[in-house]
């Protein structure tokens, strides 16, 4: 078939190319089957099996029955996933700090306050900590006995329990989450900031422009991929990558205060020897996650084509 | 064809390697804790099997159930598989194999199978016995004017002793909720005299529930305790293993509810706080059931930590045979000295070992112990309760509430026909 395409005199100077694009086409796929591979055989492949597993009754130690979406439903009316899924809605709240505070921080670096390379240095060194090292240092400042208290106890108010009071338990952890991870977003703004024009920065400051003004009006808005893009990842590794510090912390209390859903996922599988029932909560925080990020890629694809 | 041979020559070695080799691998917690033991059991099988290699997996405790259901369900997991007795245990059963035919001889000199039988299949066999029961601080009970060598043997005594102590502003019990373990041992602590021999059962089985009144009293008892004032503050965020034992020792409270062996202790308090300073009693109950005696509290006590034999395992016989070196009287009683277990194995003899504590303590396992009721919860009730006991401490929750989510648990984890 491919013989009578390509004869004919007209054709044969098409060849060339065909045949090179073939060869480009080959090495092409060549440099990218690693990748691919590793894709399918760490991702897709386990989260296919994981949503044939989360379809049955099956343990640990026996392969159970096929109870289609039983699972599903059971995580439907199960009041520990619904506190966890609500948890996860104020963590998801808590996201514009999450991006603010390093926005201004660098902003203020990027403006030249004094000791700004000190600040610089100080606000990245806890993203160099594990989230099990900083757990374990806030179980000992805010521990009923711990240096916080002591603090208050010192200026004459009382001690709270900050990680055994259901009010403060949840609040508590996104603070020090924030404080562990806000280095990284300081550095991604910094970089970002390095693209905002200088001329125009000087061009307002000529103009009399205030400096709440210039921040509002010319530097903020530049920085706008910056901040979606810090949306995208701080919102994924809030719903995601919480597990260590609350593991530490709270152990997911008291009661649910601190339950997420990763939390119970972990707890269902290893505690109960329940990984069907497992999956099937990973399968729904994947959707959860999937359909968020979907939703913050489009939105920067927009931001990209403007 | 060389190379075909050639291949097919590697290939044998590498099939026939763990079959020559025989190497029996043990998963244990705490290997690096008693390495006296294990070097004991280590040396005692190779010698009794030469070519044969008895190796130990020391793994993380908190990861530890985990990292074995990941293992089992992979068919990857060790010969000889080390657990909790109870829920943890009980979980475990589909990757193991009955033992009640297999070590017939070592089987009848151990007591405390119920926490590893399941519809009359023994799974592990304990080596440990495991209870509840309070150690008290006896410089702390001379400071507030109490007899130290009087602790209290009654519910209303026990109430006399706390308020004594919350006059003198010193907390009377020590609390360590924030893995939910101190509300499992309060949960045996209250049942071991205000539930009959049959409700007891009747627990085990799922028919008596946590909305049912002997249990609800319980629950309402855990409430009214706290509100009462008998525990440290900030005990929903405190550590139990080991913060709150430490915190013991150092009178942050007069009394504990502890354990018999392995960690906290009549061994290492006595160690810790010296022989004449701790003191144990059995804990009264707020109620006493038609069949206890006031005055006479009972022991939770049941098989502590055992072995079981992985179902999947290449070398049954040598991994049964492993379990009975490890739970023979000669290398058991290596870990008695120096960890200062209670055997399960009830030809180890104790009676040498000089410590008030324990002469105690096996008096009355021979008399006074009774079921632990929270070793025969569910995995999922336990769960739970953590959860529900620590909402109930703030009060975020009703009793009836939180019985209420129990029961429905309950339903789910043991289904009545």
């Amino acid at each position: 078939m491919t013989a009578s395409i390509h004869t004919g005199p007209v054709q044969r100077p098409r060849r060339r190319p065909n045949k090179s694009r073939r060869a480009e086409t080959r090495m092409a796929l060549l440099f990218v089957a690693p990748a691919i591979l590793l894709v399918l055989v760490f991702r897709i492949i386990p989260l296919l099996w994981g949503f044939g597993i989360s379809l049955t009754s099956a343990t640990a130690t026996a392969p159970g029955e096929f109870i289609g979406a039983g699972n599903y439903l059971r995580a439907l009316n199960d009041p520990n996933f619904i506190a966890s899924i609500a948890n996860a809605g104020i963590i998801l709240l808590s996201v514009p700090v999450f991006i603010t505070i390093p926005m201004i921080l660098a902003i203020l670096i990027d403006q030249g306050v004094p000791g700004r390379g000190f600040f610089r240095s100080v606000y990245f060194f806890p993203v160099v900590l594990s989230s099990v090292i900083i757990g374990s240092i806030f179980s000992i400042v805010l521990g009923f006995n711990g240096s916080l208290n002591a603090l208050l106890k010192f200026v004459g108010l009382p001690g709270v329990d900050w990680l055994g009071r259901s009010a403060t338990a949840l609040p508590v952890t996104l603070a020090i989450q924030s404080w562990s991870t806000f280095g990284m977003g300081v550095l991604i703004f910094l970089a970002g900031l390095s693209t905002v024009p200088k001329d125009m920065v000087e061009a307002a400051r000529l103009e009399g422009a205030k400096m709440w003004q210039i921040w509002w009006h010319v530097i903020i808005p530049s920085l706008r991929p910056i901040i979606e893009f810090s949306t995208v990842i701080t919102t994924i590794g809030l719903l995601t990558s919480m597990f260590g510090l609350i593991y530490v912390l709270t152990g997911g209390g008291p009661g649910t205060a601190t339950t997420v859903p990763e939390y119970l996922i972990w707890s269902a599988q290893g505690r109960l020897n329940q990984p069907s029932y497992a999956s099937a909560l990973s399968i729904i925080l994947f959707v959860i996650t999937g359909a968020l990020a979907w939703l913050q890629i489009r939105m920067m694809s927009r931001n990209t084509n403007l | 064809m060389h190379k075909l041979k050639l291949m097919a020559a590697v290939a044998a070695v590498f099939v026939a390697t763990p079959a020559l080799a025989q190497e029996i691998t043990v998963w244990d917690v705490n290997v690096s804790r008693n390495p006296t033991y294990y070097d004991a059991a280590k040396a005692a099988f190779e010698k009794a099997h030469p070519g044969a290699t008895l190796n130990f997996v020391g793994q993380p405790d908190a990861e530890y159930y985990n990292l074995l259901n990941t293992a089992l369900a992979s068919k990857t997991g060790p010969d000889v598989i080390w657990a909790n007795g109870g829920a943890q245990a009980k979980n475990l059963v589909g990757g193991l194999l009955p033992l009640n035919d297999k070590l017939p001889d070592l089987i009848k000199s151990i007591v405390g199978q119920s926490a590893f039988t399941v519809d009359g299949k023994l799974y592990f066999i304990p080596f440990t016995l495991q209870g509840h029961v309070a150690y008290y601080n006896k410089d702390m009970y001379k400071a507030v004017g109490l007899d130290p060598e009087k602790p209290p043997t009654t519910w209303a005594e026990v109430t006399k002793m706390c308020d004594t102590f919350k006059a003198a502003g010193k907390a009377c019990f020590m609390m360590a909720n924030k893995e939910g373990y101190e509300a499992e041992f309060f949960l045996s602590e209250m049942a071991n005299q205000s539930l009959t021999a049959q409700q007891q059962a009747d627990w085990a089985s799922g028919k008596l529930h946590w909305s049912d009144a002997p249990i609800k009293a319980i629950l309402q008892t855990w409430v009214d305790t706290y509100k009462n004032g008998w525990y440290q503050e900030g005990g929903n965020s405190q550590t139990m293993f080991l913060d709150e034992f430490t915190l013991f020792e150092q009178g942050t409270a007069a009394n504990v509810w502890g354990l018999l062996s392995n960690v906290a202790h009549w061994k290492a308090f006595e160690k810790d706080m010296g022989a004449d300073k701790v003191g144990v009693y059995p804990m009264p109950s707020p109620t006493v059931a038609s069949d206890q005696h006031e005055g006479s509290p009972g022991v939770p006590l049941d098989g502590g930590v055992g072995y079981g034999v992985n179902k999947d395992s290449a070398h049954i016989d040598l991994a049964l045979d492993a379990i009975k070196t490890l739970l023979s009287p000669e290398v058991l009683s290596v870990l008695v000295n120096d960890a200062g277990i209670v055997p399960a194995n009830t030809a180890v003899d104790v009676s040498s070992i000089p410590s008030p504590g324990l002469k105690q303590i096996m008096g009355w396992l021979a008399t006074r112990s009774v079921p632990t009721t929270h070793a025969n919860a569910s995995a999922a009730e336990l769960d739970e309760w953590h959860r529900q006991s620590q909402a109930l401490l703030n009060g975020d929750i009703t009793v009836d509430a939180a019985a209420a989510a129990l029961d429905k648990v309950q339903a789910q984890a043991k289904p009545q026909k």
